[in-house]
């Protein structure tokens, strides 16, 4: 088990030594049971720090967004930042080592195994609850949580609150890290990719109502863009640029600014977005669940980014996250690359 | 109507080898239906999946990607990461919905005109039977 002090005692520990910029951990948020993001300055608010299965965020986009900081800043902190992570926001912090966008040194990570468990699923506790507001829910020994809601607790067995990628999580301890918390226990994980076998299975027409029912409710809000570690680019190829074109544009200045994707949210482009972003996150995506987590349209964004770590898994033998020094999938590949498609 | 219908393939032709194939095709006055829209790219590496779903945005029905043998790649290694590119997009198009038939992906040397008359053919005989691809068209 995690002990919330360990996690605390380090922070305070790193603060003081002014190792670090800054922690940023987890914290009590101010509505109700969910967590919010901390970013802890001073050793004495290390008491604000927060560690059990509701800690669903991964804040390795704080990461991202420090680089961005750091980047305009004439006189830029060169000291590291400390960051919290589970197991698969420390492969998020592996990709983005793996992409040279972090350097190891910025980052001072602090894991915390998940151990046999892993973080809940907030709709799904609203959902076993009724609508009553929890005010606790703990982990005891034997894998059941315990929720307290108006002065009542009741036990559930784990799997039914556990995120969906939690139950399909092949790396449940933090892959890299400067100090660990709890055991480096691996879930044993029958089938990885189950979610998706019932999709498999439908027909292109099944699975295009399914997808045209889903992508139909987007609205374009780009919070999957804007919660995804992975998507830091500073220009997106789906953000068009007001571009006024006059008798005077030139062919080579309109060429420069191509309109991929309209803005409107119409199925059509609502497609080529998810699609594109897909693509991105190809052999990148570590399956934290936040695009998905964070949709206001409720629209099932992990399905595409599974489908694809699973066919970089049974393709290319690939595993996104693991190894900082490997080459990324599609900047690599191997004389033995399947090519039966091809004719 | 599918009697009538008439597909529309846009082609992102490597220039070294499947552009040249294609040519050869036409200069040896091979026949092959005419609904194909060549698009000359520097290496089917070059071709981003942005293009294919572009591709299919603007009203393609079927596309196709032909590059080089692998081996033969002007830029070595172009064809490679074409190939594990393609892999995907291929399979993430499928798991859409879109019917898989409509993206394929062919090794075209400059010297196989036959080769390309042969599958561009074939190619408009699958996408005839599946009438036009009104799921990713451009419908605002």
């Amino acid at each position: 088990m995690v002990n919330v002090e360990d996690l605390r005692k380090e922070a305070k520990r790193i603060l003081k030594e002014e190792k670090v910029k800054y922690v940023i951990g987890y914290e009590r948020g101010q509505n109700g049971l969910m967590p919010k993001p901390a970013f802890i300055k001073d050793p004495d608010d290390v008491d604000r720090l927060i560690w059990d299965p509701t800690c669903i965020h991964n804040l390795a986009k704080f990461l991202v967004d420090e680089k961005k900081r750091k980047a305009r800043d004439k006189k830029p902190d060169e000291r590291p930042v400390g960051i919290v992570v589970k197991g698969c926001d420390s492969r998020a912090i592996v990709v983005l080592l793996q992409e040279k966008y972090i350097d190891r040194e910025d980052v001072h990570i602090i894991g915390i195994s998940c151990e046999n468990n892993g973080v809940i699923d907030e709709k799904k506790v609203t959902k076993k609850l009724k609508g009553k507001r929890a005010e606790s829910i703990e982990l005891d020994e034997k894998g059941n949580f315990a929720i307290t809601a108006q002065g009542e607790t009741v036990k559930v067995p784990a799997d039914e609150l556990l995120a969906d990628r939690c139950l399909e999580c092949r790396a449940n301890y933090p892959v890299i890290y400067d100090l660990l918390l709890g055991d480096k226990k691996k879930k044993n994980i029958d089938a990885p990719f189950k979610s998706l076998e019932k999709m498999e299975s439908l027909s292109s027409k099944e699975k295009w109502a399914f997808w045209d029912e889903q992508l139909t409710k987007c609205i374009r809000c780009y919070a999957c863009r804007s919660a995804c570690p992975m998507c830091y680019c500073d220009e997106c190829v789906v953000d068009t640029i007001n571009f006024a074109v006059t008798a005077d544009t030139t062919a080579s200045e309109k060429a420069g600014k191509i309109k991929w994707v309209e803005k409107s949210p119409v199925p059509s482009e609502n497609f080529v977005y998810h699609m594109v972003r897909a693509m991105h996150l190809a052999g990148r995506c570590i399956d934290c669940g936040e695009c998905e987590r964070v949709c206001p349209m409720n629209i099932p964004l992990r399905f595409l980014n599974k489908k694809l770590e699973k066919e970089a898994k049974e393709l290319f033998g690939y595993d996104a996250g693991f190894d900082p020094d490997e080459p990324s999938l599609v900047s690599s590949f191997k004389d033995e690359d399947p090519e039966d498609f091809i004719r | 109507m599918a009697e009538n219908f008439e597909p529309r393939i846009v082609a992102f032709l490597c220039k070294w080898c499947s552009s040249a194939g294609s040519d050869l095709a036409g200069v040896s006055r091979m026949q092959y239906p005419p609904n194909v829209l060549p698009i000359t790219v520097m290496c089917s590496g070059s071709v981003s999946p942005l293009y294919i779903f572009d591709a299919f945005n603007k009203g393609a029905d079927g596309v196709l990607v032909s590059g080089c043998h692998p081996g033969d790649c002007h830029y070595i290694k172009g064809n490679y990461y074409a190939r594990r590119r393609i892999a995907l997009v291929k399979k993430l198009l499928d798991f859409v919905g879109l019917e898989p038939e409509r993206f394929q992906m062919s090794w075209v040397s400059a010297a196989e005109g036959t080769k390309y008359t042969q599958i561009i053919s074939d190619f408009v005989d699958v996408l005839k039977p599946l009438g036009p691809q009104n799921k990713l068209r451009r419908n605002l």
